[in-house]
């Protein structure tokens, strides 16, 4: 039997791109002006990070016959992604609100950009992996 | 559906549902984090007083005036009219228009929108709190006249109810949208801060009544209102850049007249010339209006200042005007021509640094090179000169003709007001003390008129200017008001003797070159020659009866005025502060000059020509002033000296320090030593909308509110005890009928100060009080004491005056008696916050004498005096460095020579770069006004700095931590924010109904989780 690729590989590849680029904008938005006193985010980081990494693993076992245990990888990745992004919120709420108020000037809405882009790339790739998940990447065609 | 389909389907599922597990399990950490806030928004509370059986202690320590909450709010709605009837200044009363008879008052005509929809608050900030439905709700001009027997013409009415759209405005308050139908002011940095004009036109006018003249010839009692808005974040521009040219409305400043306006007036005129009549004028304002015109116009026959009202002062403003109550306010400021001649106004505006860096708030600089003359400071001192011919005061600088002349610079003078009848105040004697340190005035009034009233007597001082000044740049203004005090009602023909005990500190000034005990340079000096005392009706009357005792030919009183000589100059008497520190300069560093020498002219009245400040823009902060600037000022470090002790068990509650006025009893050092170094960090990092519950020493939270015009920030209901088996007197029922009440009512804190009245200023505080105890409210960001420094500041709605001794005894009688009843009312924005322009970030310089003499006097009083145990901090930078960070201000001035014991809150600084945290502890500053969850993750989190490791070792600074919980919780202990505690009460963590919720849906979920792996796996078997 051979393998074809499937829907699931797209959609798993596009929420794994997704949150790799939110994880970029975490990280460049941790060293803005304002928010580069308030350090890197543990959490955010590992959790994005481990979901890009199951993400992976998954879509590379998956073009093969996926084994039962990988099953686990889109759940994990979905569930990781929901930790991120909610890690990521919190680490930010005060400020938006912040700067949504008392301190809105154009140099801290541009800091608060970064910010909002990378929480609605996560956002979006945590809804993309659990379309993801009803799929598999790859189903076996007979010859 | 295959095996692998329904593999696929149990595992999207259970992705769905473990997410949401995730989301519950991480969405319960992030309620942690805010669940001050969440609990404030819900109106929820997550914790409970829990007191041991057995404990007998005193749990209620303060006790309220009122029975129960209707009589509390009817309390409330009272004050506000009488703050009213006496804030509201009669400026302009021709042949006795006002008071109007009852016929009069029966024929009403409302002209102007501001009529119909006023200007009751700031459109943010002291605004008003509408309530509906409750035991005192709240009116405006038509409902109070309604409720007051007044009728007024329903044509006009429904004329301007149908234009309401072409004069409401959207308003953005920090990103929430609302729909204002009253006036706006423009918001900083919206627009260029432009003021744009809603008055409809005559043809608009027209165009929806064109029978609209028919009402104010049939109803000519005619009662025009002319408003200019207030509010935080708010900002007029001078002159005619201030307004939006494309209205074409011959607007020559924010502040003063459009053509609409002028046009609305002139129709009144001509109707009330051809079918009799009056036109009466309503100042609805805060900034003092350009009004000259309206002055000079024959047809007008009253003009009254009438502030903001607030919710219930329209009622006091009908009592005025039908004559049932007398006018007794006068003017907190000077009601200049054009404003913006004025030297303050040179430098009022945005001046970027060259070098400016808005990541790090280098934004704007202020350099206040009026130095001490603002407001009548500066015309009254300056028509002085031009009557004895010094100074250059004739001449082209800052007049509008090209020689200054005072009639044509100044429209009603500081202090000013008439009444309906007249009085005579006759200054019996003084004397002058200055081992008892006081100045003792015996000021005989008499009603000379027909009606009863209260008179106002205003205490001025005109103190020496001599060559000593002239060569080492003290400045001296030609009067000055020393204090002040309100009679009672006067029955006409009757008199009442007046006794002002004056603290004769503030007629001294601040020499900076002047040597001191301390052995340092800077001191207060009394300089050698003659003092002249004087009343008057306002300062330009008593500025002319000294001239008149000085020999000049004035239109003055020489005979009511006192002198005093002082042989020798004196830098001794004040050279230590009443609780005997040392005083010296702490401030040289917010004159410009101190960093770049030569830089700065600041005004002398020895050359107003050649002095006339010029604008300060473009400036460039040198490497000196960004080494304060970078916001990184304090170094951590370590082995500097002998740690505090932390974490000691002694068995101490605060409970047992309540009422524990004297810091150095030895159980304070016994009790603070139980707290823990985290709780100190914590605390300080996490201070904000409530000071939080401390364990180790069982000191519970404290919800703090805002605001000037009364507590509003919740209900009256939503913090109060609903139990009534606690014993706490104030306990109110579930279905109170005021519990949804919110006490944004009071008129405007101009208002306030035009009263002229500290027992009605105490009232209000006490009045807090009551509600504080009502509310359980117990800390108010309340007694806001900037200086008037120019009218444009939009935000002067919530300062009280253009004078620091006016402000000051408002502020401190206000502290005063909210003390009586536990109320925290803190002194804010201290200090120099006298601008809403960049405010975070603002470097403000002024000479040290100009700051001690002007914005400080405004405080020093509240705290000196009546003792306040609340400060809030300023956003701006005191010359280079943050406010915040600035010890000597807070530690020097604030802590050390006024003795200071209380909390100190920094303003609503978000960014924790800008908090300055580590500098404000050492600078005595208790919380910041950030929020977050209670652990040093979280707060290290949010300072990245801001580690035990990186703490723990530096003796300064832990040092200062504990200093600051001492005065945190010394504060506390003496309000009434420990009502309901005894040794054993402590508080109980219980579950909302938020964390049921979350409970529930991380159980669902969970459960949901496994069932869809347990199903995986059985559509795995079956199909096996």
């Amino acid at each position: 039997m051979n393998r074809k690729i499937s829907a699931g590989l797209y959609f798993t590849c596009l929420a794994a791109i997704l949150a790799a680029i939110g994880c970029v904008f975490y990280l460049i938005n941790t060293k803005t002006a304002y928010f580069a006193g308030k350090g890197v985010s543990t959490p955010v980081v590992a959790c994005l990070a481990i979901a890009v990494i199951c993400a992976i693993v998954y879509i590379v076992v998956g073009l093969k016959d996926t084994p039962v245990w990988a099953d686990i990888l889109p759940i994990a990745t979905s569930a990781l992604l929901m930790a991120g992004l909610m890690n990521f919120a919190a680490a930010r709420i005060n400020g938006i609100a912040a700067i949504m108020t008392f301190e809105n000037n154009e140099s801290n809405m541009a800091d608060l950009k970064s910010a909002i882009i990378g929480i609605v790339l996560v956002a979006i790739a945590w809804i993309i992996s659990i379309i993801a998940s009803f799929m598999d990447v790859s189903r076996s065609v007979e010859k | 559906m295959g095996k692998r389909g329904s593999q696929r389907l149990w595992r999207g599922l259970a992705s769905i549902t473990a997410s949401v597990t995730v989301l519950s399990l991480v969405g319960t950490s992030m309620v942690n984090s805010f669940r001050t806030d969440i609990d404030k928004f819900l109106g929820t509370s997550s914790t409970k007083l829990v007191t041991n059986e057995g404990d007998e202690g005193e749990r209620y320590a303060y006790t309220s005036d009122y029975a129960n909450t209707t009589e509390l709010v009817q309390g409330i709605a009272d004050l506000g009219e009488r703050i009213q009837e006496e804030g509201t200044v009669l400026l302009k009363n021709e042949n006795n228009a006002l008071p109007l008879s009852s016929e009069e008052t029966s024929k009403i005509s409302l002209l102007g929108f501001s009529s119909y929809y006023p200007v009751q608050g700031g459109d943010m900030g002291s605004s008003l709190t509408p309530n509906v439905g409750t035991d005192a709700d709240t009116v405006d001009l038509v409902q109070a006249m309604e409720a007051k027997g007044f009728s007024i013409n329903s044509d006009l009415k429904a004329m301007y109810e149908a234009l309401l759209p072409t004069f409401q405005t959207e308003v953005n308050n920090w990103g929430q949208i609302s729909l204002l139908n009253s006036i706006t002011a423009p918001a900083f940095g919206e627009n260029g801060s432009i003021f744009t004009s809603k008055e409809p036109s005559q043809e608009v006018m027209k165009s929806q009544n064109a029978n609209w003249k028919d009402a104010i010839a049939k109803d000519n009692t005619i009662i025009i209102t002319i408003a200019r808005a207030a509010g935080e974040n708010r900002n007029y521009t001078p002159g005619e850049a201030g307004v939006d040219a494309s209205q074409n409305l011959n607007q020559s400043d924010p502040l003063g007249l459009s053509d609409d306006e002028r046009d609305l007036i002139a129709a009144a005129v001509d109707s009330k010339n051809a079918n009799g009549g009056k036109v009466i004028v309503l100042l609805n304002n805060a900034s003092a209006m350009e009004v000259q015109e309206i002055h000079d116009n024959a047809g007008v026959d009253a003009i009254l200042e009438i502030g903001l009202p607030g919710g219930y002062g329209f009622y006091g403003v009908c009592d005025i005007l039908s004559g049932d109550a007398n006018p007794s306010g006068h003017l907190a400021d000077t009601y200049a021509v054009k404003n913006s001649l004025s030297p303050a106004a040179a430098n009022y505006g945005t001046y970027m640094w060259a070098n400016a860096n808005p990541e790090i708030y280098i934004n704007s600089l202020l350099v206040e090179a009026e130095g001490i003359y603002k407001g009548y400071k500066y015309y009254e001192t300056r028509y002085a000169d031009s009557v004895l011919g010094q100074g250059n005061a004739n001449g082209a600088a800052g007049s509008q003709s090209g020689s200054w002349n005072y009639d044509e610079e100044v429209t009603y003078p500081f202090g000013y007001g008439l009444s309906y009848t007249t009085f005579e105040q006759t200054v019996d004697s003084v004397n002058v003390d200055l081992g008892a340190k006081t100045v003792t005035a015996q000021i005989t009034v008499k009603n000379t008129g027909s009606v009863a009233g209260k008179d106002a007597v205003q205490l001025y001082v005109s103190v020496p200017y001599t060559d000593y000044d002239k060569t080492n740049s003290v400045e001296k203004s030609a009067i000055q008001l020393l204090d002040y005090a309100k009679t009672g009602v006067i029955e006409p023909g009757a008199t009442e003797t007046v006794t002002i005990t004056a603290d004769a500190q503030y007629m001294a000034s601040w020499d900076s070159n002047s040597d001191n005990a301390a052995g340092t340079k800077g001191s207060y000096i009394l300089d050698a020659g003659d003092y002249y005392f004087t009343v008057g009706n306002g300062s330009h009357e008593a500025m002319n009866n000294v001239l008149a005792a000085q020999g000049q030919s004035t239109n003055g009183n020489a005979a009511n005025v006192k002198t005093w000589n002082l042989g020798n100059l004196d830098n001794l008497t004040f050279a230590e502060t009443k609780n005997g520190t040392k005083v010296e300069n702490q401030l040289a560093d917010m004159d410009y000059n101190y960093w770049e020498e030569g830089t700065v002219t600041y005004l002398s009245r020895s050359d107003w020509e050649g002095t006339w400040p010029k604008t300060y823009e473009g400036l460039t902060a040198n490497d000196k002033m960004m080494e304060y600037l970078d916001n990184d000022i304090y170094e951590m470090t370590s082995d500097n000296g002998e740690l505090p002790a932390f974490g000691s068990d002694n068995g101490l509650t605060l409970a047992d320090l309540k009422g524990v006025s004297d810091l150095d009893d030895e159980r304070w050092s016994q009790l603070m030593d139980q707290i823990t170094l985290e709780e100190c960090m914590i605390r300080e990092g996490f201070g904000g909308t409530s000071t939080k519950a401390i364990d180790s020493i069982s000191s519970p939270e404290a919800v703090q509110n805002d605001g000037p015009n009364g507590i509003y920030s919740y209900p009256l209901g939503q913090y109060a005890n609903t139990d009534a088996s606690s014993g706490d007197p104030c306990a109110i029922s579930e279905n109170d009928k005021n519990a949804e009440y919110k006490c944004g009512v009071i008129s405007n804190e101009t208002v306030i100060a035009a009263t002229f009245n500290k027992e009605l200023a105490k009232e209000f505080g006490v009045t807090m009080g009551n509600y504080s105890l009502w509310s359980n409210l117990p800390i108010a960001w309340a007694a806001s004491a900037n200086i008037h420094r120019c009218p444009y500041n939009a935000r002067n709605h919530e300062y009280y005056s253009e004078d620091p001794m006016l402000s000051a005894g408002m502020a401190s009688a206000f502290v005063e008696g909210g003390k009586e009843k536990g109320l925290i009312i803190a002194i804010k924005h201290f200090a120099f916050n006298d601008t809403e322009i960049n405010r975070s970030g603002i470097a403000t310089f002024m000479t040290e004498q100009a700051a001690r003499e002007g914005e400080l006097r405004c405080y020093q009083k509240a705290v000196e005096d009546a003792g306040t145990l609340g400060v809030m901090t300023a956003y701006n930078r005191v010359g280079v460095t943050a406010d915040n960070a600035h010890t000597g201000l807070l530690i020097n001035i604030l802590r050390g020579e006024w003795g200071f014991k209380g909390l100190m809150s920094e303003d609503f600084i978000m960014d924790p770069n800008y908090v300055h945290l580590k500098e404000a502890v050492i600078a005595g500053v208790t919380m910041s006004c950030n929020t977050g969850d209670n652990t040093m993750e979280a707060v290290s989190g949010y300072y990245s700095y801001w580690t035990k490791e990186n703490v723990e070792n530096d003796a300064v600074l832990t040092a200062a931590l504990k200093r600051n919980m001492t005065y945190q919780a010394y504060a506390l202990a003496n309000s009434n924010a420990m009502d309901g505690y005894t040794s054993s009460t402590h508080l109980e963590r219980i579950n909302t109904w938020y964390d049921n919720l979350l409970i529930a849906l991380e159980v669902i979920f969970a459960l949901l989780t496994l069932v869809c792996v347990a199903m995986y796996v059985k559509s795995s078997k079956k199909e096996a």
